[in-house]
Formats: structure tokens, C-alpha cells, sequence
């Protein structure tokens, strides 16, 4: 489904986020990314969907090459990667329901079949209440929340989320796992940047380690 | 804004083109009436007459040429004057010098022609004097020739106003916007989504713009008819409002030029 091959970024003038990084992750798979803060797991997940282009290496996405994607077909790669951001960015003058709403309303679906997706994604996420709260008047916590569950709204075939458990506390993490697992169930592949060791460290799936711009092999359990 | 801004202009634009039909119309009516009367020196022979009638034909088409002899011209002066004409009693039935009467075949169009035309009749031999409503055609061509101008430079207000204030308004909700953009794009919309929204403004704001003046110009004519239409002034024609078919053109220009307008727009800060 991903595949990096000797992958480089270079943010100017000279950081060096990642350096020949190359790894292939498998269709159906749930990966976890972990690695300390700087190592560049943000920048891994930015370059895969397409937000950052990489200084040098090859990086496949469902068998397409991204560099060879023209402009006019980004947004059809994008539908079909949904990402949760670091940083959110939700539009903060929008309700809770619209900002999840969007990527719907993106690929045309139903008011209807948007308006059921958007109360089951609330309902798991414990933010019933927070229907028509407008983004910017939610805690951070539950910004992060909404920001997931705009990321699997469309229940994408490829799930990008960075650090979608930061913030929140023991139970309400076991939310969002369970979500996640959930869509990897559905067919979803999962990619997930995070420092919760709590979160991989009992589960079956393949977690890697990014060190200083490059994967080492990670101890799993 | 905008939509008063397309609004006026329209309104401005399809005022003076209401003249102009209104002007028009007026000037086929007199047209109609045009003559030139060409005084003659004698009676014409009958060589005579079919050489003016050649030298007048060669140079424009013609409606009609009608000579009246001396005794004619007399007959129709008494024919004027009715039960007056004892006046003439002494004056003996040949004081009226023998004419032509022209009437050219030619719209108002052809009123720069008319004084070329005349001018010609005058230089042909045994013709003393060319008489037509000199005044009143040069003024009207004037006229309609300042109108011409006054219309083109409207219209091409209309243009740039509508235009301009178009592509500013969609650019200022691009800008104002911005943030959303960015995250529509990170989630997958395509340009057309994305612009459809933008088109749609500059259609409606040509729509509206454009129904908004035509609607206030009617208002205007209707205005103008019922103070002005009285008896003496106007009354030898009917105001008439601008054709349907022109009616229907501005709009889709308008129209027109607004969507181009927000695609001008977009092109240039969606980069789309
Ligand atoms: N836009 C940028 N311009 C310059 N340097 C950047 C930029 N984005 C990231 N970096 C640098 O690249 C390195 C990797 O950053 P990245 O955000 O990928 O780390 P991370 O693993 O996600 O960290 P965290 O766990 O704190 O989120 C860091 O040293 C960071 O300072
Ligand atoms: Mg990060």
C-alpha cells in the first residue's frame, strides 16, 4: 500500500528530517511509528500524503509513484488518504459537525448518509454533546478527536494519524484505538505516529522506531 | 456593492441604446420624408429630362423623381392656398420656377450622403438651387453619430465595471477564505468543487446585476413616457423600449462577463 524507497527531506536551509528511509507497508496492515520528538514521524506521514515532497527517494502509494501524480489528480489520491493532523487544523469557525462533514461533502455523498456517519463518529468518540459546538470553543483533547474522526470519515483506504491519542487520557485513548481498529478491520491501512508506548506495546500489530532521520528496529511487546 | 455596481453600469449602457433605438426609430420616420428639391433654370426638354434622371440615378438609388413643370408647380401652390388663391389671380401661371423632386432611396445612415448628394445636384447644368432640411439632417447625423460614440464608450464601461468589480469581490472571499481552501485541498477537493462555489457568485452577480438595471430602466422608461409623451413634444412617434431580443442580449453578456470575470479571478489567485 506504502512503500518508501531511500527516502530523504531536507527542510531548508539544512535540517535533516529524514535520511534514506525506506520501508514497505503492507495493504490491511496497522503500523506504528514511534520514535522521539524530532525524529521525524510528522514529516514521514506529511510526505506520504502528499503535503511535503521528498528531497529524494521514491515514495508509492497504492502503486502510484506521487512525484509522476499531475496537479490535477492530487485531489483524487487525497480522497482516498485520510489524514489526522498533529496540529488539527480544523476550521475553527465551523461546528464540530461541519469540520467532520468535509471530506463527505467533498466526494459527494448523501446529506443523509453524511448526517449517520457523523453522529456514529460522535457517539464513538464520546463527543455527543458537541454536535454544533463550533471547533475553536473545543479543549484540545476533543479538537483532536474531531480531527480523527474527520480523517476516517470517509473510511479511507489509507489512514494517516499523527499522534491522535496526545492529549487525551486512558479511557478516552481506548476510544480512538478502538476506532482505529475498527476501520483496519473495515480494510483500512493504518499508519500511526505516536510516543504512547501503552498504545503498541500489547497489541499484534508491527510498530518501527524512527532514530535521528532513520528507522532502527523496534522491540515489540 | 458589486451587484449595484453591474446594475448601474447595465442601467447606463441600455439607457443610452434606449435612446438610440427611440432615435432611430424617429429617424426612419423622417427619412421617409426626405427630399431634395432641385430649382431649375427652364423647362426641361425631354432630352433634358432623361439626362437628369440619368445623372441622378448614376449617382444613388432613388424612390422616386418627379418633375413638375412651371404650370404644376403652380397648380399645387393654388391647390395650397385653396380659397386664397385669388392672390395669384395677377400673377400669371409661370412666376414658379420649373423643379425635381428627389427622393433618395437611403436611411439615415446615408445622411452624411445626402449633403454629397446634394452638393452634386447642384453642379449639374441648369440647376439653380438644391433645397433640403439641411439643419435639421446635419444635426440629427451629429446626433446619432455622438450617440454611436456615447454607446461604445458605456458599453465599454460596462465591460471593464463589471469585470473588475467581479473578479475584486471573488477575490476578496478567496482571500477572506483562505484558511478553508487550504484544508478543502488537503482533503481531497478537486478544482471543480472548489471553484464551482466562485463561478456560480459571478453567474448570479452578472444575473442579478444585470436584471436589476434592465428592471430600473424599464421603470425609467414607463417614467419617462407617462411625463413626457404629451401631445406637440413627442407625439409624432411612440416611445418604444429596447427590443426583447437586446433585452435578452445584455443579460447573457452580462452574465457572460461576470462568470469570466470570477474565472479570470480564480485563475489568477486558486491558481486553478
Ligand atoms: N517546516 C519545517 N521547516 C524546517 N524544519 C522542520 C519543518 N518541519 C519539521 N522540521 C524539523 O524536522 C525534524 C523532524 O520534524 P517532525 O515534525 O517530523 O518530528 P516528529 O517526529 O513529528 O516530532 P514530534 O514527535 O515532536 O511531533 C525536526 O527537527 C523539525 O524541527
Ligand atoms: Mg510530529
Amino acid at each position: 500500500m506504502v512503500e518508501l524507497v531511500k527516502v530523504s527531506k531536507i527542510y531548508p536551509p539544512d535540517v535533516v528530517a529524514l535520511e534514506n528511509v525506506s520501508i514497505l507497508i503492507e495493504k490491511g496492515e496497522m503500523v506504528f511509528l514511534t520514535g522521539k520528538s524530532g525524529a521525524g514521524k510528522t514529516t514521514l506521514l506529511k510526505l506520504i500524503c502528499g503535503l511535503e515532497q521528498p528531497d529524494q527517494g521514491l515514495i508509492e502509494v497504492a502503486g502510484k509513484d506521487l512525484s509522476r501524480i499531475r496537479p490535477k489528480d492530487m485531489p483524487y489520491i487525497r480522497q482516498k488518504t485520510g489524514m489526522a493532523y498533529q496540529d488539527f487544523k480544523l476550521l475553527p469557525d465551523q461546528t464540530v459537525a461541519q469540520n467532520i462533514a468535509m471530506p463527505m461533502q467533498v466526494v459527494f455523498r448523501s446529506i443523509r448518509s453524511i448526517k449517520n456517519r457523523v453522529s456514529e463518529l460522535l457517539e464513538k468518540l464520546k463527543l455527543d454533546g458537541k454536535h454544533d459546538t463550533l471547533a475553536c470553543n473545543l479543549s484540545r483533547g476533543e479538537q483532536q478527536r474531531v480531527a480523527l474522526a474527520r480523517a476516517v470519515a470517509n473510511l479511507p483506504p489509507l489512514i494517516l494519524a499523527d499522534e491522535p491519542t496526545g492529549n487525551l487520557d486512558g479511557a478516552t485513548t481506548r476510544l480512538v484505538m478502538e476506532l482505529l481498529e475498527e476501520c483496519n478491520d473495515a480494510g483500512s491501512t493504518i499508519i500511526l505516529a505516536t510516543h504512547d508506548k501503552s498504545i503498541y506495546s500489547n497489541t499484534a500489530h508491527r510498530a518501527v522506531q524512527i532514530r535521528d532521520g532513520y528507522f532502527v528496529p523496534t522491540e515489540n511487546n | 456593492m458589486t451587484l449595484l455596481t453591474v446594475g448601474l453600469s447595465v442601467l447606463i449602457f441600455s439607457f443610452f441604446l434606449l435612446i438610440n433605438t427611440n432615435i432611430i426609430k424617429a429617424g426612419a420616420k423622417l427619412g421617409d420624408d426626405i427630399r431634395l428639391i432641385l430649382f431649375l433654370e427652364k423647362e426641361p426638354d425631354p432630352a433634358m429630362t432623361a439626362l437628369y434622371r440619368k445623372k441622378i440615378t448614376d449617382f444613388t438609388d432613388v424612390k422616386e423623381i418627379r418633375f413638375i413643370s412651371r404650370d404644376m408647380a403652380y397648380k399645387k401652390l393654388a391647390d395650397q392656398l385653396g380659397n386664397d388663391s385669388d392672390v395669384l389671380a395677377d400673377m400669371g401661371s409661370d412666376f414658379l420656377p420649373p423643379s425635381i423632386e428627389v427622393y433618395p432611396n437611403i436611411d439615415l445612415k446615408g445622411l452624411s450622403e445626402i449633403k454629397l448628394f446634394s452638393e452634386y445636384l447642384e453642379k449639374l447644368s441648369g440647376v439653380v438651387k438644391v433645397q433640403y432640411g439641411q439643419e435639421w439632417i446635419e444635426r440629427f447625423h451629429y446626433f446619432t453619430e455622438l450617440l454611436r460614440v456615447i454607446i461604445i464608450l458605456s458599453g465599454g464601461l460596462l465591460v471593464l465595471t463589471t469585470i473588475f468589480m467581479v473578479s475584486y469581490t471573488i477575490k476578496l472571499s478567496v482571500v477572506a477564505r483562505q484558511a478553508e481552501l487550504k484544508i478543502l485541498r488537503l482533503i481531497g477537493a478537486t478544482n471543480s468543487y472548489i471553484s464551482t462555489p466562485f463561478l456560480v457568485e459571478g453567474f448570479l452577480q452578472g444575473l442579478i446585476g444585470a436584471a436589476i438595471g434592465l428592471t430600473s430602466l424599464y421603470f425609467l422608461f414607463d417614467w419617462i413616457k407617462k411625463n413626457f409623451n404629451n401631445p406637440g413634444l413627442f407625439n409624432f412617434f411612440e416611445f418604444s423600449y429596447i427590443p426583447t431580443s437586446t433585452t435578452l442580449l445584455i443579460l447573457a453578456v452580462s452574465v457572460i462577463l461576470c462568470t469570466g470575470g470570477s474565472i479570470a479571478a480564480m485563475r489568477k489567485y486558486l491558481r486553478i
